[in-house]
């Protein structure tokens, strides 16, 4: 059931560990196929269920994660390898979700009708209880939560990811939870 | 709610199609990386190639052997499929290719034997691939596929965009502003209405001779073309350069440079009556320029190109399929670099690409089963002798596997 929902197993998050991913990185700069594949098997995931939390549109999830990947290849020869790949990757990956994010809403609020032309079913005809609640949230908050409590970055490092203050990413995390206790049942 | 749960729903929260996702994800990725790497070599010999490369541009300014130092520009620059098939020596998957030429269209069998029709600027193929209709000056003539004229008529205009209607008893052309349509034997040359130089008719596949155009009035307008009469007009959607039918005549798309609009069309019984419904956006990625877009033959995929520029990276071309009832795009193939021409295959299976800066047509399967092929030197074939100084060949239609069948 998970594998068809994908959800997302625990050990996905933020795959694979520094070492293993430096010689992936080194393989696949060196020609390897394979090494590309295992990087993008480990990383797809979650870039893509991120971006699907941000713009609550599959369609949309989708490109941008192919997006973020297309341009990891592009400029994988100037990688540097030192630094790991999940971050580099998510930063694109939210960005992009953010700035599609912000489009769709002035496409709605400039009254465009085929908001949904083409698209997956909306959120809430196939989602739990998460996603019309995150749908309260604008693209920039919802970004935050998912960088922080799906793909677990700290506060420090969301802020460098999304060029912003860290007391606004705080504050934006804080409105964020407030807002989805509200509108989400607690558990009991 | 504690942090906990929140993480567990993000994790667990369905995400429809996440599987398939994957997969079309990592088919891509695949094909970029090979992509890439028929460029070859690492970052720097390749860095310092372009520093090279881009000082011998500077003086080519200067230099007065400009002509040599072109071409070995051009050659630096140029990516491709590697291990293209070096010449076109049979229509992969079939049928019969129209190519325009700088020198006039030529006719490619599907053993890749071709000539050259003639000096004229436009072309078209009859349905069945029996016969062309091509367009030079103000003359609009009707030719045989070895090149042999059977009729000529003139227009006061220059005469553009010949379509020969899928009945293959009449031809659509444009004479400077007006519409017309020719019997497929050469007679009754009569005036249909006023159209958007932009945008070439599109008839209805059904048959029955009904037209599409915009007119003058940027209206998208339905004619019955033996009497005249305009079934429906509708606004046309804003910048519109193209109409492509589904092979039901159900659904007629409108393309501009930014977008697609898709029109449900209702049809009375027998066609006695036919309704433009309002234009639907189909969505496409973000920054992306429509170059072409077409129903597959089979009218159940629209196939779009698109160029796409985001952030510093080089520019991409993307093929896409939508379908029109719904769901994401599929990414069929992408490049970086500009593709130039996108043709369906008569069966719908394979889309050709044209790839000018790798001088390559990449034949690509739009289903399982197919290989992907590209053949290269294709500026050559055309042009031969004048590969450089040509234009690239335009490819005008991909014609029927089987002309065996009665008609034009």
């Amino acid at each position: 059931m998970a594998a068809e929902s994908g959800a997302l197993a625990p050990d996905k998050v933020r795959q694979p560990p520094p070492r293993e991913e430096r010689r992936l990185i080194r393989e696949a700069q060196r020609g390897s196929a394979d090494a590309l594949a295992e990087l993008y098997a480990a990383h797809w995931p979650a870039a893509h269920r991120a971006a699907y939390l941000v713009v609550h549109d599959a369609g949309a999830a989708e490109d941008i994660a192919q997006d973020a990947f297309l341009a990891a290849v592009d400029r994988l020869d100037r990688f540097d390898r030192r630094r790991p790949f999940g971050p580099w990757l998510h930063r694109i990956v939210i960005n992009r979700a953010i700035d599609w994010g912000r489009r769709e809403a002035l496409r709605r609020s400039a009254g465009d009708p085929e908001k949904h032309s083409g698209a997956a079913a909306p959120p809430e005809a196939i989602g739990g209880e998460l996603m019309p609640a995150l749908a309260q949230l604008p693209p920039d908050q919802r970004a935050v939560v998912v960088l922080r409590h799906l793909l677990e970055y700290t506060p420090g490092e969301i802020g460098r990811m999304l060029e912003l203050p860290r007391g606004t990413v705080n504050s934006r995390l804080r409105r964020g939870l407030d807002q989805l206790r509200d509108l989400i049942e607690v558990e009991g | 709610m504690s942090e906990d749960r929140l993480r567990d729903l993000l994790r667990e929260e369905p995400l429809p199609g996440a599987a398939e996702a994957e997969g079309r994800g990592l088919a891509l990725v695949r094909q970029a990386y090979a992509e890439r790497r028929t460029t070859g070599g690492p970052v720097l010999p390749r860095l310092a190639v372009a520093l090279a490369a881009a000082t011998l541009l500077a003086a080519l300014l200067l230099s007065p052997a400009g002509a040599s130092v072109r071409d070995w520009i051009d050659d630096v620059f140029t990516a491709g499929i590697r291990h293209a098939e070096p010449a076109l020596t049979e229509v992969p998957g079939g049928g019969s290719l129209l190519v325009q030429s700088q020198r006039g269209p030529w006719a490619v069998q599907a053993d890749g034997s071709r000539r050259l029709l003639g000096d004229y600027r436009e072309a078209t193929w009859s349905p069945h691939g029996l016969f062309v209709a091509a367009a030079a000056g103000r003359t609009l003539s009707a030719i045989e596929p070895d090149g042999t004229p059977r009729w000529s008529i003139s227009a006061n205009r220059r005469v553009h965009d010949p379509r020969w209607s899928p009945s293959g008893f009449r031809i659509a052309y444009r004479a400077g502003n007006s519409l017309r349509v020719v019997r497929a034997d050469g007679t009754r040359d009569a005036q249909v209405g006023m159209a958007n130089a932009a945008v070439p008719p599109a008839w209805f596949p059904p048959g029955l001779h009904l037209l599409a155009y915009v007119n003058g009035q940027r209206q998208t307008v339905i004619a019955e073309t033996d009497t005249g009469r305009a079934m429906d007009a509708a606004g046309a959607s804003p910048g519109v350069v193209g109409l492509s039918w589904s092979a039901n005549g159900h659904r007629l798309i409108e393309i501009s440079r930014r977008d697609l609009w898709l029109r449900d069309v209702r049809i009375g019984k027998l066609a006695s009556s036919l309704r433009l419904g309002a234009g639907r956006r189909v969505r496409l990625p973000a920054a992306a320029v429509v170059r072409a877009a077409a129903f597959s033959p089979r009218g159940r995929t629209i196939a779009v190109l698109l160029d796409r520029s985001q952030g510093p990276g080089p520019p991409r071309s993307e093929a896409l399929l939508i379908v029109p009832a719904g769901g994401p795009p599929h990414r069929l193939f992408s490049v970086s670099g500009h593709l130039t021409e996108l043709a369906w295959s008569p069966d719908g299976r394979r889309l050709l690409l044209a790839w000018p800066a790798a001088d390559q047509w990449l034949f690509v399967p739009t289903e399982g089963g197919a290989r992907l092929r590209a053949i290269g030197d294709i500026a050559a074939v055309f042009a031969p002798g004048h590969a450089r100084r040509a234009t690239y060949p335009r490819v005008e239609g991909w014609c029927c596997p089987s002309p065996s069948n009665a008609g034009a």
